[in-house]
């Protein structure tokens, strides 16, 4: 008998002994199973929390990482396309069921985990459980995704989701098609119900030289996250190398990158972040009422932290964020 | 024929097909699922966890 998924916008129907798109859920004997449940293929305790990237949650931690094989969308520049597009079949794993994968982070006091690198919507249930049980231990949980998911599971999730960085890759549903064998609809909505449930967001989108990296293109980004998100979401601008199968195309240049910032910060976003390359401004936390320098980085170390409170030192003015 | 008994005879019949129908229907009505129901055995090659826990080469 046939089932069908109803996780992700994809809703595959899933033949007998098949597997969804994600290549993780798969039908044996008319019954839905996750066969990368309690088996994450990288488990990774040196983390900083600014790799994820979050600027704005918990700086300068280190944060429990892992993440399983497989993925709902099928990006042609993925940077992790090793472990996302791989079949389980052909993966490596360890046994890391949920109550140990708590206790690991408890024994080495972290204070939060992240589901991360492929795409922790695909390992749902793991996802969940560990997520539940870490809430119960006081240890927060961190969610790097596409968001790619329906609404129903989504709500479900985010009752035991602290933080997460959602990935806004484009502002057009023709690229998300092309690119990525997505919708860009769905992606909105998890962006908008993330930010209502009120945990704590931030957005990344990667810059693809000749795909997104056009003035208009950007500004239609930034405007979208600014009415629905508002302007205090952090957005970074993530440097795109040549990767999987977008190869053909060069590494984002810095001076797009800084152009993409100017463009976020005119629109009205209060902090706009530069990724995956080294930048003195953009990797800057600036208080957006008085333009004092709150936190400095350098790549993923912080050099100093002057928030106070959540707060801004000089202007008092509340900084967006979980200071602790 | 009485039409109680052409009566009857219609229930039957009725019954024949919506048995006969429903099978097949729902053979192929497809079972949905949100959340999926965990493997016992990993379909890969399962290492200790030391062996995985590393610095990450991986981004996010």
């Amino acid at each position: 008998m046939k089932v069908q998924c109803e996780l992700c916008p994809k809703l595959c129907l899933i033949e007998p002994g098949q597997s969804g798109e994600c290549r993780v859920r798969i039908n044996i004997d008319g019954v839905l199973r996750s066969v990368v449940y309690g088996f994450p293929c990288s488990v990774s305790p040196y983390d900083p929390v600014e790799k994820k990237p979050l600027f704005h949650f918990l700086p300068g931690t280190r944060i429990l990482s892992i993440a399983t094989v497989g993925c709902n969308l099928h990006c042609q520049n993925c940077q992790n396309w090793e472990i996302s597009q791989a079949n389980p079949e052909e993966s490596t794993a360890a046994f890391l069921p949920p109550e140990r994968l708590v206790e690991l982070a408890k024994k080495n006091n972290y204070l939060s985990i992240a589901y991360t690198y492929s795409e922790p919507i695909i390992f749902y249930e793991y996802t969940y459980d560990c997520a539940k049980l870490a809430r119960q231990a006081n240890i927060r949980n961190v969610l790097v995704t596409a968001g790619y998911i329906n609404e129903q599971p989504w709500k479900r999730l985010l009752e035991y989701v602290d933080a997460a960085n959602i990935d806004l890759k484009f502002i057009s549903e023709d690229l998300y098609w092309r690119i990525c064998s997505g919708t860009l609809k769905p992606v909105q909505n998890s962006l908008i119900a993330a930010k209502a449930s009120g945990i704590h967001v931030e957005v990344t989108n990667l810059i693809i030289p000749t795909l997104n990296d056009k003035p208009e293109q950007i500004r239609e980004l930034c405007r979208w996250v600014k009415t629905n998100m508002g302007s205090e979401t952090p957005l970074h601008f993530s440097r795109f190398f040549p990767q999987y199968q977008m190869r053909h195309l060069p590494p984002t240049s810095p001076k797009t990158l800084d152009m993409g910032r100017e463009i976020a910060i005119s629109e009205g976003l209060n902090y706009v972040y530069i990724g995956n390359i080294l930048s003195k401004e953009g990797q800057n936390t600036y208080c957006p009422g008085c333009k004092e320098l709150l936190i400095e980085r350098s790549g993923y170390t912080i050099l100093q932290n002057r928030v106070k409170d959540g707060c801004c030192p000089k202007c008092s003015k509340e900084i967006y964020g979980v200071w602790r | 024929m009485t039409r109680r008994k052409f009566i009857r005879k219609l229930i039957k019949a009725g019954s024949v097909i919506v048995l006969g129908t429903s099978w097949p229907v729902r053979k192929a009505v497809p079972r949905k699922f949100v959340r999926a129901i965990r493997l016992e055995k990993y379909p890969g090659h399962l290492r200790p966890l030391r062996d995985i826990s590393k610095p990450s080469k991986w981004s996010g």
